[in-house]
Protein backbone atom coordinates (compact mmCIF):
# COMPACT_ATOMS: atom_id res chain seq x y z
CA UNK A 1 0.00 0.00 0.00
CA UNK A 2 1.16 3.51 -0.57
CA UNK A 3 1.85 5.72 2.36
CA UNK A 4 0.56 9.06 1.32
CA UNK A 5 1.17 12.06 3.50
CA UNK A 6 -0.99 11.17 6.49
CA UNK A 7 -2.07 14.77 6.73
CA UNK A 8 -3.80 14.60 3.33
CA UNK A 9 -5.22 11.17 2.66
CA UNK A 10 -7.12 11.85 -0.55
CA UNK A 11 -6.39 13.51 -3.88
CA UNK A 12 -8.49 14.81 -6.76
CA UNK A 13 -10.07 11.90 -8.62
CA UNK A 14 -10.22 9.59 -5.59
CA UNK A 15 -13.51 7.90 -4.83
CA UNK A 16 -14.53 8.27 -1.21
CA UNK A 17 -17.46 7.23 0.94
CA UNK A 18 -18.97 9.54 3.51
CA UNK A 19 -19.26 7.72 6.81
CA UNK A 20 -22.59 6.24 7.84
CA UNK A 21 -22.61 7.78 11.26
CA UNK A 22 -25.08 9.64 13.41
CA UNK A 23 -23.16 11.70 15.95
CA UNK A 24 -25.04 13.22 18.87
CA UNK A 25 -22.90 16.35 18.67
CA UNK A 26 -22.74 19.12 16.06
CA UNK A 27 -21.33 17.98 12.74
CA UNK A 28 -21.03 19.36 9.21
CA UNK A 29 -21.63 16.01 7.54
CA UNK A 30 -25.08 16.39 5.96
CA UNK A 31 -27.38 13.42 6.36
CA UNK A 32 -28.08 13.13 2.64
CA UNK A 33 -24.50 12.12 1.81
CA UNK A 34 -23.91 9.73 4.72
CA UNK A 35 -22.98 6.32 3.33
CA UNK A 36 -22.77 7.72 -0.22
CA UNK A 37 -19.83 7.46 -2.61
CA UNK A 38 -18.48 10.54 -4.37
CA UNK A 39 -15.39 11.83 -6.14
CA UNK A 40 -12.86 14.21 -4.66
CA UNK A 41 -12.58 17.35 -6.79
CA UNK A 42 -10.03 19.29 -4.78
CA UNK A 43 -8.61 20.06 -1.36
CA UNK A 44 -9.83 23.27 0.27
CA UNK A 45 -6.93 23.55 2.71
CA UNK A 46 -6.71 22.52 6.35
CA UNK A 47 -9.31 23.74 8.83
CA UNK A 48 -10.18 23.08 12.49
CA UNK A 49 -12.77 20.33 12.75
CA UNK A 50 -16.20 21.87 13.33
CA UNK A 51 -17.26 18.94 15.52
CA UNK A 52 -14.41 19.69 17.96
CA UNK A 53 -14.90 23.44 17.92
CA UNK A 54 -18.61 23.05 18.63
CA UNK A 55 -17.75 21.11 21.77
CA UNK A 56 -15.49 23.90 22.93
CA UNK A 57 -12.34 21.81 22.76
CA UNK A 58 -9.33 24.07 23.36
CA UNK A 59 -7.23 22.21 20.78
CA UNK A 60 -9.56 21.17 17.95
CA UNK A 61 -8.08 18.75 15.44
CA UNK A 62 -7.22 20.35 12.10
CA UNK A 63 -7.88 18.34 8.98
CA UNK A 64 -7.96 18.77 5.21
CA UNK A 65 -11.38 19.69 3.84
CA UNK A 66 -12.30 18.22 0.45
CA UNK A 67 -14.77 19.22 -2.21
CA UNK A 68 -16.58 15.96 -2.95
CA UNK A 69 -18.94 15.59 -5.89
CA UNK A 70 -21.96 13.29 -5.65
CA UNK A 71 -24.27 12.21 -8.47
CA UNK A 72 -27.93 13.07 -7.90
CA UNK A 73 -28.95 9.62 -9.05
CA UNK A 74 -26.90 8.08 -6.23
CA UNK A 75 -28.34 10.44 -3.63
CA UNK A 76 -31.98 10.50 -4.65
CA UNK A 77 -32.46 7.64 -7.10
CA UNK A 78 -33.21 10.16 -9.82
CA UNK A 79 -31.92 13.34 -11.36
CA UNK A 80 -28.98 14.12 -13.64
CA UNK A 81 -27.36 16.94 -11.65
CA UNK A 82 -24.38 16.90 -9.30
CA UNK A 83 -24.08 18.07 -5.73
CA UNK A 84 -20.72 19.14 -4.27
CA UNK A 85 -20.30 19.01 -0.51
CA UNK A 86 -17.29 20.23 1.49
CA UNK A 87 -16.25 17.50 3.92
CA UNK A 88 -13.57 17.17 6.58
CA UNK A 89 -11.18 14.24 6.13
CA UNK A 90 -12.46 12.25 9.11
CA UNK A 91 -15.95 12.21 7.54
CA UNK A 92 -14.56 10.12 4.66
CA UNK A 93 -13.20 6.65 4.00
CA UNK A 94 -11.51 5.32 0.86
CA UNK A 95 -13.48 3.32 -1.69
CA UNK A 96 -12.05 0.65 -3.98
CA UNK A 97 -9.99 -1.22 -1.43
CA UNK A 98 -10.96 -3.83 1.11
CA UNK A 99 -8.33 -2.51 3.46
CA UNK A 100 -9.47 -0.32 6.24
CA UNK A 101 -7.29 2.64 7.13
CA UNK A 102 -4.91 1.71 9.94
CA UNK A 103 -4.97 4.96 11.79
CA UNK A 104 -7.67 6.17 14.13
CA UNK B 1 -47.75 25.66 12.52
CA UNK B 2 -47.17 27.61 15.66
CA UNK B 3 -47.55 31.33 15.23
CA UNK B 4 -44.45 33.44 15.62
CA UNK B 5 -44.13 35.35 18.82
CA UNK B 6 -45.49 38.85 18.50
CA UNK B 7 -42.66 41.17 17.58
CA UNK B 8 -43.16 43.29 20.70
CA UNK B 9 -42.60 40.24 22.89
CA UNK B 10 -39.45 39.31 20.99
CA UNK B 11 -38.18 42.88 21.01
CA UNK B 12 -38.54 42.94 24.80
CA UNK B 13 -36.62 39.66 25.00
CA UNK B 14 -33.82 41.17 22.93
CA UNK B 15 -33.72 44.26 25.17
CA UNK B 16 -33.39 42.08 28.27
CA UNK B 17 -30.56 40.09 26.68
CA UNK B 18 -28.80 43.23 25.55
CA UNK B 19 -29.05 44.83 28.99
CA UNK B 20 -27.72 41.67 30.61
CA UNK B 21 -24.72 41.41 28.26
CA UNK B 22 -23.89 45.10 28.60
CA UNK B 23 -24.13 44.84 32.40
CA UNK B 24 -21.79 41.85 32.27
CA UNK B 25 -19.26 44.00 30.43
CA UNK B 26 -19.36 41.89 27.28
CA UNK B 27 -20.39 44.67 24.88
CA UNK B 28 -21.72 48.22 24.82
CA UNK B 29 -24.05 50.36 22.75
CA UNK B 30 -21.29 51.94 20.69
CA UNK B 31 -19.92 48.56 19.67
CA UNK B 32 -23.36 47.25 18.69
CA UNK B 33 -24.20 50.38 16.70
CA UNK B 34 -20.85 50.19 14.92
CA UNK B 35 -21.36 46.56 13.95
CA UNK B 36 -24.76 47.32 12.41
CA UNK B 37 -23.50 50.41 10.59
CA UNK B 38 -20.52 48.62 9.07
CA UNK B 39 -22.67 45.65 8.09
CA UNK B 40 -25.22 47.81 6.28
CA UNK B 41 -22.58 49.98 4.60
CA UNK B 42 -20.07 47.36 3.48
CA UNK B 43 -21.94 44.26 2.43
CA UNK B 44 -23.42 44.58 -1.06
CA UNK B 45 -23.95 42.53 -4.22
CA UNK B 46 -22.20 45.38 -6.04
CA UNK B 47 -18.96 43.87 -4.74
CA UNK B 48 -19.66 40.51 -6.35
CA UNK B 49 -20.79 42.26 -9.52
CA UNK B 50 -17.47 44.14 -9.79
CA UNK B 51 -15.60 40.84 -9.53
CA UNK B 52 -17.73 39.34 -12.30
CA UNK B 53 -17.29 42.34 -14.59
CA UNK B 54 -13.52 42.21 -14.19
CA UNK B 55 -13.52 38.49 -14.98
CA UNK B 56 -15.53 39.21 -18.15
CA UNK B 57 -12.95 41.65 -19.49
CA UNK B 58 -9.70 40.17 -18.16
CA UNK B 59 -8.89 36.54 -18.94
CA UNK B 60 -5.87 36.46 -16.66
CA UNK B 61 -7.97 37.72 -13.74
CA UNK B 62 -10.65 35.17 -14.58
CA UNK B 63 -8.14 32.31 -14.47
CA UNK B 64 -6.76 33.44 -11.12
CA UNK B 65 -10.27 33.98 -9.76
CA UNK B 66 -11.19 30.38 -10.49
CA UNK B 67 -8.03 28.93 -8.93
CA UNK B 68 -7.30 31.32 -6.05
CA UNK B 69 -10.22 33.66 -5.55
CA UNK B 70 -9.00 35.05 -2.24
CA UNK B 71 -5.90 36.61 -3.76
CA UNK B 72 -7.55 37.54 -7.08
CA UNK B 73 -10.26 39.73 -5.54
CA UNK B 74 -7.61 41.98 -4.02
CA UNK B 75 -7.25 43.32 -7.61
CA UNK B 76 -10.62 45.02 -7.23
CA UNK B 77 -9.95 46.10 -3.64
CA UNK B 78 -11.93 43.33 -1.94
CA UNK B 79 -11.08 40.65 0.58
CA UNK B 80 -12.71 37.85 2.55
CA UNK B 81 -11.31 39.18 5.81
CA UNK B 82 -14.39 41.03 7.01
CA UNK B 83 -15.06 38.60 9.84
CA UNK B 84 -12.88 37.20 12.60
CA UNK B 85 -10.74 35.19 10.21
CA UNK B 86 -10.37 35.16 6.46
CA UNK B 87 -12.94 32.92 4.84
CA UNK B 88 -12.10 30.84 1.80
CA UNK B 89 -13.85 31.94 -1.38
CA UNK B 90 -14.59 29.52 -4.20
CA UNK B 91 -15.84 30.98 -7.48
CA UNK B 92 -17.57 28.54 -9.83
CA UNK B 93 -18.00 29.49 -13.47
CA UNK B 94 -21.08 28.84 -15.57
CA UNK B 95 -20.29 27.61 -19.08
CA UNK B 96 -22.22 26.79 -22.21
CA UNK B 97 -22.91 23.33 -20.76
CA UNK B 98 -22.81 23.79 -16.97
CA UNK B 99 -24.88 25.91 -14.59
CA UNK B 100 -23.95 26.33 -10.91
CA UNK B 101 -26.18 27.16 -7.96
CA UNK B 102 -25.28 27.66 -4.29
CA UNK B 103 -26.98 26.59 -1.07
CA UNK B 104 -26.19 25.88 2.57
CA UNK B 105 -28.37 22.95 3.64
CA UNK B 106 -27.17 22.93 7.27
CA UNK B 107 -27.62 26.61 8.09
CA UNK B 108 -27.23 29.66 5.85
CA UNK B 109 -23.55 30.11 4.88
CA UNK B 110 -23.22 32.82 2.27
CA UNK B 111 -20.50 35.29 1.17
CA UNK B 112 -22.26 38.27 2.77
CA UNK B 113 -19.43 40.71 2.10
CA UNK B 114 -19.65 40.08 -1.64
CA UNK B 115 -23.40 39.49 -2.03
CA UNK B 116 -24.91 41.62 0.73
CA UNK B 117 -27.29 40.37 3.43
CA UNK B 118 -28.77 37.06 2.38
CA UNK B 119 -32.42 37.01 1.31
CA UNK B 120 -34.99 35.16 3.42
CA UNK B 121 -35.66 32.63 0.68
CA UNK B 122 -32.00 31.56 0.75
CA UNK B 123 -32.34 30.87 4.49
CA UNK B 124 -35.69 29.07 4.19
CA UNK B 125 -36.08 25.34 4.81
CA UNK B 126 -37.97 25.16 1.51
CA UNK B 127 -35.00 26.34 -0.60
CA UNK B 128 -32.35 24.53 1.47
CA UNK B 129 -34.19 21.20 1.36
CA UNK B 130 -35.27 21.25 -2.26
CA UNK B 131 -32.46 22.74 -4.32
CA UNK B 132 -30.08 19.81 -3.72
CA UNK B 133 -32.76 17.37 -4.80
CA UNK B 134 -34.61 19.17 -7.58
CA UNK B 135 -32.53 22.15 -8.70
CA UNK B 136 -34.22 22.27 -12.09
CA UNK B 137 -37.62 22.65 -10.45
CA UNK B 138 -36.39 25.28 -7.99
CA UNK B 139 -34.68 27.30 -10.73
CA UNK B 140 -37.86 27.18 -12.78
CA UNK B 141 -39.67 28.86 -9.88
CA UNK B 142 -37.20 31.72 -10.26
CA UNK B 143 -38.13 31.88 -13.94
CA UNK B 144 -34.90 30.21 -14.98
CA UNK B 145 -35.70 27.40 -17.40
CA UNK B 146 -32.47 25.66 -18.37
CA UNK B 147 -32.17 23.39 -21.42
CA UNK B 148 -32.41 19.68 -20.62
CA UNK B 149 -28.83 19.15 -21.77
CA UNK B 150 -27.40 21.73 -19.34
CA UNK B 151 -25.58 20.05 -16.46
CA UNK B 152 -26.55 21.55 -13.11
CA UNK B 153 -24.08 21.53 -10.22
CA UNK B 154 -25.37 22.43 -6.76
CA UNK B 155 -22.73 23.57 -4.26
CA UNK B 156 -23.56 22.92 -0.60
CA UNK B 157 -21.49 25.33 1.51
CA UNK B 158 -21.08 22.80 4.31
CA UNK B 159 -17.60 23.72 5.59
CA UNK B 160 -15.31 26.75 5.52
CA UNK B 161 -15.57 27.83 1.88
CA UNK B 162 -18.11 30.35 0.66
CA UNK B 163 -19.26 30.07 -2.94
CA UNK B 164 -20.05 32.63 -5.62
CA UNK B 165 -21.18 31.91 -9.16
CA UNK B 166 -19.45 33.55 -12.12
CA UNK B 167 -22.28 33.99 -14.66
CA UNK B 168 -21.68 33.92 -18.40
CA UNK B 169 -21.27 37.27 -20.09
CA UNK B 170 -24.48 38.09 -21.95
CA UNK B 171 -24.33 38.27 -25.73
CA UNK B 172 -24.33 41.71 -27.29
CA UNK B 173 -22.31 43.39 -24.56
CA UNK B 174 -19.12 43.96 -26.53
CA UNK B 175 -17.60 47.36 -25.96
CA UNK B 176 -19.30 47.99 -22.64
CA UNK B 177 -17.23 49.36 -19.80
CA UNK B 178 -16.55 47.38 -16.67
CA UNK B 179 -19.00 49.55 -14.71
CA UNK B 180 -21.70 49.00 -17.33
CA UNK B 181 -21.09 45.27 -17.22
CA UNK B 182 -21.21 45.20 -13.40
CA UNK B 183 -24.63 46.86 -13.56
CA UNK B 184 -25.96 43.84 -15.46
CA UNK B 185 -25.14 41.42 -12.63
CA UNK B 186 -27.81 40.60 -10.05
CA UNK B 187 -27.53 39.02 -6.63
CA UNK B 188 -29.48 36.05 -7.97
CA UNK B 189 -26.94 35.68 -10.76
CA UNK B 190 -24.20 35.41 -8.12
CA UNK B 191 -26.16 32.71 -6.24
CA UNK B 192 -27.10 30.92 -9.45
CA UNK B 193 -30.86 31.34 -9.40
CA UNK B 194 -30.62 33.68 -12.42
CA UNK B 195 -28.47 33.62 -15.55
CA UNK B 196 -26.81 36.97 -14.82
CA UNK C 1 -28.05 0.22 6.52
CA UNK C 2 -27.85 2.48 9.52
CA UNK C 3 -31.02 4.33 10.26
CA UNK C 4 -29.69 7.80 9.65
CA UNK C 5 -31.33 10.50 11.66
CA UNK C 6 -29.91 13.91 12.37
CA UNK C 7 -30.61 17.27 13.83
CA UNK C 8 -33.56 19.38 12.78
CA UNK C 9 -31.40 21.88 10.84
CA UNK C 10 -30.12 19.16 8.49
CA UNK C 11 -32.85 19.53 5.87
CA UNK C 12 -31.07 18.76 2.57
CA UNK C 13 -33.36 16.60 0.45
CA UNK C 14 -36.25 16.56 2.90
CA UNK C 15 -39.69 16.97 1.40
CA UNK C 16 -42.69 18.80 2.77
CA UNK C 17 -41.34 22.29 3.40
CA UNK C 18 -43.46 23.67 0.59
CA UNK C 19 -42.75 26.84 -1.32
CA UNK C 20 -40.42 29.69 -0.56
CA UNK C 21 -41.42 33.24 -1.24
CA UNK C 22 -39.18 35.79 -2.84
CA UNK C 23 -39.66 39.22 -1.27
CA UNK C 24 -38.82 41.98 -3.74
CA UNK C 25 -36.46 44.65 -2.38
CA UNK C 26 -36.22 42.80 0.90
CA UNK C 27 -34.57 44.90 3.64
CA UNK C 28 -31.58 43.40 5.50
CA UNK C 29 -33.58 43.41 8.71
CA UNK C 30 -37.34 43.37 9.15
CA UNK C 31 -37.27 44.98 12.60
CA UNK C 32 -34.77 46.87 14.75
CA UNK C 33 -34.50 43.96 17.15
CA UNK C 34 -33.21 41.73 14.34
CA UNK C 35 -30.31 44.12 13.78
CA UNK C 36 -29.58 44.16 17.51
CA UNK C 37 -29.52 40.34 17.59
CA UNK C 38 -27.14 40.33 14.63
CA UNK C 39 -24.85 42.79 16.40
CA UNK C 40 -25.00 41.00 19.76
CA UNK C 41 -23.89 37.77 18.12
CA UNK C 42 -21.04 39.48 16.26
CA UNK C 43 -19.90 41.08 19.52
CA UNK C 44 -19.97 37.78 21.43
CA UNK C 45 -18.03 36.01 18.66
CA UNK C 46 -15.49 38.82 18.57
CA UNK C 47 -15.06 38.63 22.36
CA UNK C 48 -14.63 34.87 22.20
CA UNK C 49 -17.58 34.23 24.51
CA UNK C 50 -18.34 31.37 22.13
CA UNK C 51 -17.28 30.38 18.63
CA UNK C 52 -19.32 30.06 15.45
CA UNK C 53 -19.65 26.28 15.72
CA UNK C 54 -20.90 26.55 19.30
CA UNK C 55 -23.41 29.11 18.03
CA UNK C 56 -24.61 26.76 15.30
CA UNK C 57 -24.74 23.91 17.81
CA UNK C 58 -26.94 25.96 20.14
CA UNK C 59 -29.39 26.64 17.29
CA UNK C 60 -29.45 22.98 16.31
CA UNK C 61 -30.18 21.89 19.88
CA UNK C 62 -33.45 23.81 19.93
CA UNK C 63 -36.41 21.45 20.23
CA UNK C 64 -37.40 20.69 16.62
CA UNK C 65 -40.88 22.16 16.96
CA UNK C 66 -39.45 25.39 18.38
CA UNK C 67 -36.76 25.55 15.68
CA UNK C 68 -39.29 25.20 12.87
CA UNK C 69 -41.70 27.70 14.41
CA UNK C 70 -39.03 30.34 15.03
CA UNK C 71 -37.98 32.99 12.54
CA UNK C 72 -34.35 33.23 11.49
CA UNK C 73 -33.23 35.82 14.01
CA UNK C 74 -35.42 34.30 16.74
CA UNK C 75 -33.20 31.22 16.43
CA UNK C 76 -30.16 33.43 16.82
CA UNK C 77 -31.72 35.08 19.86
CA UNK C 78 -32.39 31.71 21.48
CA UNK C 79 -28.82 30.57 20.81
CA UNK C 80 -27.26 33.74 22.28
CA UNK C 81 -29.47 33.41 25.37
CA UNK C 82 -28.41 29.78 25.78
CA UNK C 83 -24.71 30.44 25.30
CA UNK C 84 -24.50 33.46 27.58
CA UNK C 85 -26.70 32.26 30.44
CA UNK C 86 -23.62 31.74 32.62
CA UNK C 87 -22.25 35.21 31.93
CA UNK C 88 -24.41 37.32 34.22
CA UNK C 89 -22.61 39.94 36.18
CA UNK C 90 -22.54 39.66 39.97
Amino acid sequence: MTMADPATRFAAGDRVRALSVDPSHHTRLPRYVRGQVGEVLDVQGVWPLADDRAQGRPDPRSEPVYTVRFAAHDLWGEGSHWVTVALWQSYLEPVGTQERPEEQ
Amino acid sequence: MTAHHPTSHTAARVRRLEERLIAAGLTDDAELDGIITRFLAGASPLNGARIVARAWVDDDFRARLLTDANSAIADVGLSMRSGLQEQRLTVVANTETTHNVVVCTLCSCYPIGLLGPSPSWYKSEAYRSRVVRDPRGVLAEFGLHLPEETTIVVHDASAESRYMVLPRRPAGTDGRTEDELAALVSREGLIGTALV
Amino acid sequence: MLLVVSRVNDVGGQTGFGDFTVEPDEPPFHADWEARVYALNAAMLRRGVYNLDQFRDAIERMPPADYLAAGYYERWLTAIETLTSGHDDG
